[in-house]
């Protein structure tokens, strides 16, 4: 079993992911490092923030900055952080008033259980519409899809995630305003009541991440789509008499997405970005509006925190693409 | 298993039948009544809409409003303000765990005498070594309490016997009764004694706290929603309703949007623009109450850091005349509409020592030009922008990006001194790099914004001399007067509630005529509130100070009313 591992691992696919690891772990590290330089070179003081209260004198600001470690030389502070690290501790959120750990177990999921729906649900409905797009090229529904496409690409998150809000949770009330659960009634339901109050408030946050995602996708399946549709092979199976439907499906939407798919790599950032303004206006509980505090309030050991669970997310999304890939194109198998 | 109302689930539904469905589905709305305790106007469940979340929930360490809300509603202190916050004396202070107390003769220690039917949620009663506890933690500095300057009159706490805690004052002044009361909510010895002080910050305790006060802790899902529960043994007679629920949205939007969508209650604070929105649910109104806020646009009287005096805000004919170079109401009708008033002073009107009489500069801009003319403050090469020696009448305003009001303030005084031949340049800045500049006294004029506490004894470190030198103190445009101060000091000394507000009236009248910051707005709040509650013994340091009786009748309760204090949670609410 073991050479049977060993001979595997010596496939040039799985090397070259071994090789996308490393490279990964490295650019994290190096983006956590750029990030402390630049919090810690910001001005404006964490407790002077945490702590705007006329009684609170300076000397009581000292005698915090110092049972945080903020009096020690920036070095003394990295290196003392990255032990902090090395043993799985993030340190304490002077922000939040509790270990950057809790904060994170308890966002994080929150937040991949949304990017990750909408991750699925935006590629799903991007390459469908523009799979519809790019059959009825020139015709009414490619326009009107094209149109709608590009408004929802343009738009900003946050506005989009207000009309969204106003118009399915309040002037048409089918949805729940905001929040995870519902915030009265959730402790006291039966475990299948609270699996569909949660999808309820799900229902929203994803719907306009999903819109905003689906838009840029769209676009790009329906130009390469469009593309496909011409080349020659494409051309010879409509000369052998297989349906359209078959053609688009089976020669010419395969080969299209291989495109597609190193959007995978590209969607989580954007999904990271847009699920900042997403979790705040509908008050998800997530990590993007908590970096975003985070950074507002100087809180060194949750910025932190975030950005390395982000560059973490980002660096899997794109290994992940390029192993998405590596599967879907049988050439690069054969490489 | 308890019968649900949910529809059964669709075998492969297509996405609009789910759709259907999950927007049919679920809601307290369909919830059938469980088994509860509303009998008459003991009921209720109040969601609250908050943009904030609180920051920890053990009274020593609350620092933002959010956290002070929650634990007024799970802290009882030994006496309660009066609705008038007067802090003289003990006149309008009820009785709480200290039903009743006594001075000694000479005033300099006053004996506590507690409700002996006072308990713990634990169970456990409620003691005098508590009260001598509590004072330790506040006072301690390793705990870091933000009141403990405050506190600094008290010398020290004894116990008497089991139910008598003395305290004992260093020197007489008016303020000893509201020190020993208002500032500390009593802690549970028996469950803090062997934490250490250093490590009060990250105990358990913080986040889920045992109290003694009208309603229990029940569960707190960070940045999600907080949830206390009556305390039906309560010593003072359970409050009447059942349960009050935070639900926290940081988009000021969204928060009101589930008060419209009737998703809760009570949103505290509503904006102008959104009471036409609220006049056209029948099922709210809007509710006001008095607030202990005021804004300002204070000077540097100093060059920067320095003891030199700021080269053009220095002056106090100056600052005098920028003050009347400022048409105030209309700054505040343009941003605040009817929701504001113009400051009077460093004090705000619901302060049992407010005085609506102070003179005031007024606005005329003409008479400004002229003082400006007369200090020698000219335009003489025509660019609209008055010279002297060389140097421009010009200054530099900060204001932080995170406070919408102080920002379009800070427009529209730049606007209004420009016809008065003074540039201004706007700086806006996020919040943690607007206090670094003001903390650090590196500024010309900064928008600043104050909370209170009933007290108005806080002016001395927002204003006195004593908070301008050194680093403990707040007066970051370095506004010293001996005249001020005398007037504050005799007002703290005087015993005499009438005598203490007149010296305060002089202490007002002479920081005003110096004008060291203009005094812009004091915000009138507005809660947007459900019509079927009533909300009694609103305060202006607490709206929510009458919790104890905030009630639903019988007759126009809602479902998520009748969930009741029978119901358990079937497991973790998370």
């Amino acid at each position: 079993m073991l050479s049977g591992l060993t001979s595997a691992l010596r496939h040039p696919v799985w090397r070259a992911l071994a090789r996308r690891a490393a490279l990964g772990a490295f650019v994290v590290a190096a983006v956590a490092t750029l990030t402390f330089a630049l919090v810690h070179l910001a001005p404006g003081d964490p407790l002077a923030a945490a702590y705007d209260d006329p009684r609170i004198t300076e000397a009581r600001r000292d005698t915090l900055r110092a049972q945080y470690g903020l009096d020690r030389p920036l070095g003394e502070q990295y290196v003392r952080y990255i032990g902090l690290l090395a043993r799985g501790d993030f340190g304490y959120s002077f922000s939040l008033r509790e270990p950057v750990r809790a904060v994170l177990a308890r966002a994080l999921p929150n937040t991949l259980l949304l990017m990750g729906v909408a991750l699925v649900l935006a590629f799903a409905l991007g390459v469908a519409v523009g799979a519809l797009q790019a059959v009825r090229r020139g015709r009414l529904a490619d326009r009107a899809l094209g149109a709608l496409t590009l408004v929802l690409y343009s738009v900003p998150d946050f506005w989009l995630a207000l009309l969204v809000m106003l118009s399915l949770a309040y002037w048409v009330p089918l949805f729940p305003v905001s929040g995870a659960v519902d915030a009265v009634m959730y402790p006291y339901m039966t475990p299948a009541e609270r699996v569909v109050d949660r999808l309820r408030h799900l229902a929203l946050p994803a719907l306009t991440l999903t819109l905003v995602v689906a838009a840029g996708i769209a676009r790009f399946q329906r130009a390469a789509l469009a593309e496909a549709l011409r080349a020659d092979y494409v051309r010879t199976a409509r000369a052998k008499g297989l349906r359209d439907g078959d053609v688009v499906r089976r020669h010419g939407l395969r080969n299209a997405l291989l495109p597609v798919i190193t959007l995978v790599g590209l969607a989580f950032p954007a999904l990271l970005g847009g699920a900042v303004f997403v979790e705040r206006v509908f008050s998800w509980p997530g990590m993007g509006w908590i970096a975003v505090n985070a950074v507002s309030m100087r809180d060194y050991p949750l910025v932190m925190a975030s950005v390395i669970v982000g560059s973490v997310m980002v660096v899997v999304g794109s290994t992940l693409a390029d192993a998405l890939y590596a599967v879907a194109d049988p050439r690069l198998r054969s490489e | 298993m308890r019968a649900s109302p949910l529809p059964r689930p669709v075998r492969r539904p297509s996405a609009a039948v789910a759709l259907l469905v999950l927007a049919a589905c679920g809601g307290d709305e369909a919830r059938d009544a469980t088994k509860g305790s509303a009998r008459g106007d003991v009921g209720g469940t109040v969601v609250i809409a908050t943009p904030a979340d609180a920051d920890i929930l053990l009274p020593p360490l609350v620092a933002g409003i959010q956290g002070k809300q929650v634990t007024d509603f799970l802290f009882d202190r030994l006496a309660e303000i009066g609705t008038d916050l007067n802090t003289v004396g003990d006149r309008g202070f009820e009785p709480r765990l200290a039903r009743r107390w006594e001075w000694s003769p000479d005033s300099l220690s006053i004996a506590f005498h507690l409700d002996p039917r006072a308990r713990w949620h634990d169970g456990n009663p409620v003691r005098a070594a508590d009260v001598r506890f509590t004072h330790a933690v506040f006072t301690d500095p390793a705990v870091g309490a933000p009141s403990a300057p405050v506190l600094a009159n008290i010398d020290s706490v004894t116990v008497r016997d089991s139910l008598t805690a003395v305290f004992w004052f260093k020197r007489r002044s008016a303020e000893q009764f509201f020190d020993a009361t208002y500032q500390m909510q009593i802690l549970p010895a028996h469950l803090l004694r062997d934490v250490k002080p250093a490590d009060l910050k990250t105990a358990d305790f913080g986040r889920a706290p045992v109290g003694s006060g009208p309603f229990r802790f029940v569960r707190w899902t960070p940045g999600a929603t907080l949830e206390v529960v009556a305390d039906t043994s309560y010593y003072r007679g359970r409050p009447k309703l059942d349960r009050v629920i935070w639900s926290v949205n940081p988009d000021f939007t969204t928060a009101s949007t589930k008060l419209f969508a009737g998703e809760a209650d009570i949103f505290e604070v509503l904006r102008p623009e959104q009471l036409a929105e609220l006049a056209k649910h029948p099922e709210l109104k809007a509710v006001d109450y008095p607030s202990l806020d005021y804004g300002f646009m204070t000077f540097n009287l100093r060059d920067g850091k320095s003891a030199r005096p700021h080269p053009v805000l220095g002056e106090r004919e100056v600052r005098r005349a920028l003050t009347r170079a400022l048409d105030r109401q209309a700054m505040v009708r343009n941003v605040f509409d009817t929701l504001g008033a113009v400051a009077i002073g460093p004090l705000t009107r619901a302060q049992a020592t407010a005085d609506t009489t102070i003179a005031q500069l007024t606005y005329d801009l003409e008479g400004a030009k002229r003082t400006l003319d007369s200090l020698g403050w000219r335009d003489a090469n025509g660019d609209g922008v008055r010279e002297k020696n060389g140097r421009p009448l010009a200054f530099t305003l900060l204001t932080p990006v995170s406070s919408r009001n102080r920002v379009r303030l800070s427009v529209l005084i730049q606007e209004q001194l420009r016809a008065a031949g003074v540039k201004v340049n706007v700086e806006q800045m996020d919040f943690a790099a607007f206090m670094e500049r003001m903390t650090g006294r590196r500024f010309d004029a900064v928008m600043g914004a104050w909370h209170l506490d009933p007290s108005p004894a806080g002016v001395r470190q927002s204003w006195g001399t004593a908070g301008a030198r050194g680093k403990d103190g707040s007066n970051y445009g370095s506004y010293e007067s001996a005249a001020f101060d005398a007037h504050v000091d005799s007002a703290m000394t005087e015993l005499d509630p009438a005598r203490s507000k007149a010296h305060f009236r002089r202490a007002y009248e002479t920081i005003v005529a110096d004008a060291p910051a203009v005094w812009l707005y004091e915000p009138r709040l507005m809660a947007g509130v459900h019509t079927r509650l009533s909300l009694p013994g609103r305060r202006a340091d607490a709206w929510w100070g009458g919790l104890a009786e905030w009630s639903v009748p019988a007759s126009q309760r809602i479902p998520r009313d009748r969930l009741g204090l029978d119901a358990r949670p079937l497991t973790s609410a998370r």
